[in-house]
């Protein structure tokens, strides 16, 4: 693990790393990383691809119209909110 | 009537059942405690005394018109702070929830509300659940009641150390890797991890879902059984919550130890356990034997990869589910320089977020990301169902497992912040349950020689509380393992 490639992973997760940060968390990453890699000493072979998967049954509940918030609550909470509507930043770039 | 917070969960429900005090009473009684103790132990973010004592006079009135809701109409109860309250604030103790109010009650909550428990908000822990000592908390450390010196123990550190200090009676944590059993451990008191989907998630800030399950703290075990017969059972809102097989409180008995099979490991490889521990966990299996116990050791030798699978699936999950937290739908918002949508998103999360919640993102981000994901996530996926198929056949050999909950008593604050990897290791013995969906609780197991709690954890198969609450309770009647908290020393 290189400063090139956590920069990218901070990326994928939108996430900032300042230079006076990065040689730090370069460090711990890399330890955690070499920790999380004895898992490869584990043999899995004898798990199908399969039984990873559906453990146990979800069962959805009835898709049945309910009362949900109130505008009146929905106002008190929302941080910015107008007419009607709660505000927020220009989120579709032109 | 000044020092009821000293009295155990059992006599405040009895108490308050023959009317020898009222729920007005025992909160006063609990806020002097907090008024006094707070400063020290930090247990709470926020305690509005008002509006405690506002539901405890309704329940009063209740209780005086013979409309009592239940027979816990009353009790106080303090709630973590990731589990939602409908017009309170819900932080997670992160900086980027600081002002999040919640619109809605969480299932535990409207399930508790119905029967006329009080609330006290909102106890700390570590950001999002990250971590195993408190403090990893963007606001305060709470300290241990029995050395403030000392970490509690975490995520729910706040949690137990309010129990354990005297400021509640019973309260709600959330468990992942151990963040209910560990701080339970560390502060002499009761702790549950239920069956993964016994207890509805709704309304529980997601940290690793496959994981995460809301439990009860109490200072005795009859809290325990209470909080679960009242907060388990099917929630059509959480669609992972199941119909299993009944729980109920009056088939929780304690039970002769005789030709109980017990599951028990090798301390062979416990280097790093405390010599405390590890004497306690001896003498408990000598103890057990003496009762009439068969006890079996077990091979736990896939579990030396626990913690490793632990950290890629809980990573990964938690990288997906902080993905919401993007300045826009909640909390912190900080404008980025350029002005550009994609600035306002990083700059939200690099500011609101803490360095073991970046931590934990960044991992579960590369596990998942092209090129890793076979070795790491993929890999780790088919781990945990070799932990889970290892804990069914331990229940086809014996009854019940017996560890202890934590590998050392609880240590210095500062002392493992440095060092991730050491912290993560806090949890090795409690995180395996969590990957199995199995339940365990961390009963009160005596004290070390500085007088520091030890715990011991009591593991089933799925969906057996009503044999675990039992064991647990058969435990407490063992040599040595009473321990008198700080609330009741004086």
């Amino acid at each position: 693990m290189d400063e090139k490639q956590l920069r990218a992973i901070a990326g994928l997760s939108k996430l900032n790393i300042n230079d006076n940060e990065i040689e730090g968390m370069l460090g711990d990453f890399s330890r955690i990383v070499k920790y999380v890699d004895e898992i490869k000493n584990l043999d899995t072979s004898s798990v199908g691809d399969d039984e990873i998967y559906g453990q146990t049954m979800q069962v959805l509940r009835k898709d049945i119209a309910e009362n949900a918030l109130r505008r009146e609550d929905l106002a008190k909470i929302a941080p910015s909110y107008e007419n009607g509507y709660v505000v927020v930043p220009q989120v579709i770039e032109t | 009537m000044k020092e009821l917070f000293k009295l155990s969960y059992s006599k405040i429900k009895e108490g308050l059942g023959k009317g020898d005090f009222s729920s007005v009473d025992l909160v006063n009684s609990y806020y002097d405690r907090i008024d006094e103790t707070q400063s020290k132990i930090k247990a709470f973010l926020e305690t509005n005394r008002e509006k405690a004592t506002n539901q405890a006079k309704v329940s009063d009135e209740r209780r005086k018109s013979g409309k009592t809701v239940s027979e816990f109409d009353g009790i106080p109860i303090a709630i973590k702070d990731n589990i939602c309250v409908s017009g309170e604030i819900t932080s997670c103790s992160s900086k980027i929830l600081e002002n999040f109010r919640s619109p809605y009650d969480a299932t535990v909550i409207s399930r508790l509300k119905d029967k006329g428990f009080i609330f006290l908000p909102r106890t700390n822990m570590d950001e999002f659940a990250m971590g195993s000592s408190t403090e990893n908390s963007a606001f305060q450390t709470t300290t241990n009641p029995f050395d403030t010196t000392r970490i509690p123990g975490g995520s729910s550190g706040g949690s137990a150390a309010a129990v354990s200090a005297g400021m509640v009676p019973i309260a709600l944590g959330s468990d992942t890797g151990g963040s209910i059993r560990q701080p339970a451990s560390l502060c002499g008191i009761w702790g549950l991890k239920p069956t993964y989907g016994r207890i509805s998630r709704y309304g529980l800030v997601a940290y690793a879902s496959s994981l995460d399950q809301i439990g009860p703290f109490s200072n005795d075990i009859q809290g325990v059984v209470d909080l679960f017969s009242v907060l388990n059972g099917r929630d059509e809102r959480d669609q992972t919550t199941v119909i299993g097989k009944q729980f109920s409180s009056a088939n929780v008995k304690q039970k002769s130890w005789k030709g109980v099979k017990v599951g028990v490991m090798s301390t062979k490889n416990a280097s790093d356990w405390s010599p405390s521990v590890l004497k306690k966990y001896e003498d408990m299996k000598k103890n057990l034997e003496k009762e009439g116990a068969i006890l079996k050791e077990l091979d736990f030798s896939v579990f030396s990869y626990s913690i490793p699978i632990y950290y890629l699936i809980a990573t990964a999950e938690c990288s997906s589910n902080l993905s919401r937290f993007d300045g826009i739908r909640y909390g912190l918002r900080v404008e980025g320089s350029s002005g550009k949508l994609e600035d306002l998103y990083v700059e939200s999360r690099s500011k609101g977020f803490g360095d073991e919640v970046k931590r934990r993102i960044l991992l579960g981000t590369f596990s998942l990301s092209s090129g890793y994901y076979d070795a790491y996530y993929g890999k780790a996926q088919k781990a945990r169902v070799m932990i889970r198929k290892q804990y069914d056949s331990f229940f086809k050999e014996v009854d019940v497992i017996l560890q202890p909950t934590s590998p050392t008593t609880a240590f210095k604050i500062g002392e493992k912040t440095k060092d991730p990897i050491q912290m993560y290791l806090a949890d090795v013995l409690t995180t395996s349950v969590n990957l199995a969906g199995v339940p365990a609780i961390s009963c009160p197991a005596g004290v070390d020689e500085n007088g520091l709690p030890i715990g011991m954890q009591l593991t089933t198969s799925h969906f057996e509380e009503e044999s675990l609450l039992s064991f647990a309770s058969s435990l407490a009647q063992l040599p040595d393992t009473t321990i008198t908290l700080p609330s009741q020393i004086q």
